[in-house]
């Protein structure tokens, strides 16, 4: 009798054991995995690294409680717990790619902004370089920039923003070296002491063109401009273009710069190659003397002769001159008529200081 | 009822032999582990970034199902071994794989380079055709410039292809493909503009 109850306790027992159901795993397990997924694939490794680790650490310290439950009978299993815990973690997580995503924002903000900064700046010598017809190795340098600034755009697309620091480094590397060359260029132009001089001889044409009431033509390389006056009053101002080396003043035939300094018309030509032409009187007593010592001082070729044949001429005024100031053929038309021979013409580099020009190109922390 | 108990004992005894000598797959998590770490070392991280995270997830897996069962007082370690062989055959596999999309990113990074150098050739090829008289002479200057800036940052491309940087050589090339592109409109413009002043 003993043993058939002993049988009957052990069948019962086998049965329940085998009928009875355990409780369901908890469907935030499930969850959990694939949110963990999802801030992986959001990047939260790179852009909460430390916030990540926790909370992997968080669901390894839950995966241990779930695994203690399952190694359970099951009919001792009690999720409770672990399900409580794997709702704090889905929160965490929520929390996280909420996070991630808000850094990748911030990110994409700032190195967006940096990226427009170093643009703007690239535009802002492209524009000067134009405007000087400067180009290598200004623009050798924006080109590099500009092919790596176009891989950062890219970058950014792809919210790849780790590798986007030491590309905006190279950029500002390449414009840097650009901004050099061209301070090389406008550093004359920034000098107060120049420009003062470059000022005395504007208004001395101008007052003489004011007390003895003739025409007078001013000539202005930076600004690019050729202004004319009659009895001290400036009657039409027209663009130019200038050489290459426009704005470095002349010194030797073939270095094509345009001369500076005071001059006057000593020909007018109305059958030149260039529609029609304003020959100036250069060049003169100074610039032979600045000539005669340059070559003493060996600062230019032996065999250099100091040029000529400098003239306001037609043609256009978007081309490249040899030194010569081109203007567009109707500014002709109108000048030709109003200058004659003996009028003073002159060319200064500036009015105006270059410094703030240059100081506007170079922006900080970018 | 003494045969009963006896047996029981034995039984139990026999049970317990069995469930505490099932050895946790030990060898079989180093294998899988190894063939992971092999598939990373191929430029698995690279080249097939979500296969890896997928292959470490079972890899994972497979270690909390040793976990579980070697916490069970019977323990199967059964499950675990076929999944620890599955993830260690998919490691093989992904390894296997990699050489094949590293190759294929190599020949898109050299075919962006020929296209490349193709788009500089065509714009200096222009540049050197292009009239270069007044009203174009600025342009023609500028453009020459610019071209010697990307022909510069064109041989940055074959060192990126020699450092295996695929993508990065691809992305160079297609930028420098794209200036010299426009480079070229901009010459055919100017030619144009010449065309029509006559």
């Amino acid at each position: 009798m003993k043993t058939a109850l002993l049988v009957s306790a052990f069948f019962i027992c086998v049965f329940c054991a085998s009928t009875c159901q355990s409780p369901p795993v908890p469907p935030e397990v499930e969850k959990a995995k694939s949110q963990e997924n999802d801030l992986w694939r959001a990047g939260a490794p790179v852009y909460a690294a430390d916030e990540y680790a926790r909370y992997l650490e968080s669901l390894r310290l839950a995966k241990e409680k779930l695994i203690k439950q399952n190694v359970r009978l099951r009919w001792f299993r009690d999720y409770k717990e672990v399900r409580a815990d794997y709702i704090v973690i889905l929160a965490q997580g929520d929390t996280l790619i909420n996070r991630v995503q808000a850094e990748k924002r911030s990110q994409s903000q700032d190195f967006s902004q940096r990226l427009d900064r170093l643009e703007e700046r690239m535009r802002k010598i492209k524009a000067l370089t134009q405007l000087m017809n400067e180009h290598a190795p200004v623009r050798e340098n924006l080109a590099r920039a500009e092919v790596v600034s176009r891989e950062a755009e890219i970058l950014i697309r792809n919210e790849k923003y780790a590798e986007l620091a030491p590309k905006l480094d190279l950029i500002d590397g390449h414009i840097r070296q650009a901004e050099e060359a061209l301070f090389s260029i406008l550093a004359r132009y920034a000098d107060d002491a120049q420009v003062a001089r470059w000022r005395k001889l504007a208004e001395d044409t101008v007052s003489e063109s004011r007390r003895r009431g003739t025409t007078a033509v001013l000539v202005n390389k930076l600004a690019r401009t050729m202004t004319l006056f009659k009895k001290g009053k400036e009657i039409a101002v027209y663009e130019i273009g200038l050489g290459r080396y426009g704005l470095t003043d002349k010194l030797y035939a073939g270095d094509e710069a345009t001369p500076e300094g005071r001059y006057r018309i000593v020909k007018k030509n109305a059958q030149s190659r260039y529609y029609k032409a304003l020959l100036i009187d250069y060049p003169n007593e100074y610039d032979k003397r600045r000539f005669a010592l340059a070559k003493k001082k060996g600062l230019i070729p032996a065999g250099a002769s100091i040029g000529g044949l400098i003239e306001i001429h037609g043609g256009g005024n978007d081309f490249l001159t040899n030194g010569c100031v081109g203007v567009e053929n109707s500014v002709m038309d109108r000048i030709f008529p109003e200058v004659a021979v003996g009028t003073v013409v002159a060319i200064v580099g500036s009015l105006e200081s270059a410094q703030k020009l240059l100081a506007g190109l170079r922006i900080s922390g970018s | 009822m003494k045969h009963f108990s006896k047996f029981l004992v034995l039984g139990i005894f026999v049970v317990s032999l069995f469930s505490s000598c099932a050895k946790q797959p030990t060898q079989a998590i180093d294998a899988a582990k190894a063939a992971i770490e092999a598939a990373t070392q191929e430029g698995a991280s690279v080249y097939a970034a979500d296969e890896l995270k997928k292959l470490n997830d079972d890899l994972q897996a497979a270690v909390d199902e040793v976990s579980t069962q070697s916490k069970k007082f019977l323990k199967k370690y059964g499950t675990a071994k076929e999944m620890l062989t599955k993830v260690q055959a998919d490691g093989d596999a992904l390894k296997a794989t990699i050489p094949a999309k590293k190759e294929a990113a190599k020949n898109a990074a050299i075919q962006a380079q020929t296209e490349a150098k193709a788009a500089l050739d065509e714009a200096k090829a222009l540049l050197e055709k292009a009239p270069m008289g007044k009203g174009t002479k600025a342009d023609i200057m500028a453009m020459k410039a610019d071209l010697a800036g990307l022909e510069t940052s064109f041989a940055e491309v074959q060192t990126a292809i020699d450092s295996e940087d695929y993508f990065g050589a691809s992305a160079k090339a297609a930028t420098i493909k794209e200036k010299a592109t426009v480079t070229s409109d901009q010459v055919k413009a100017a030619i144009e503009k010449v065309k029509g002043k006559r």
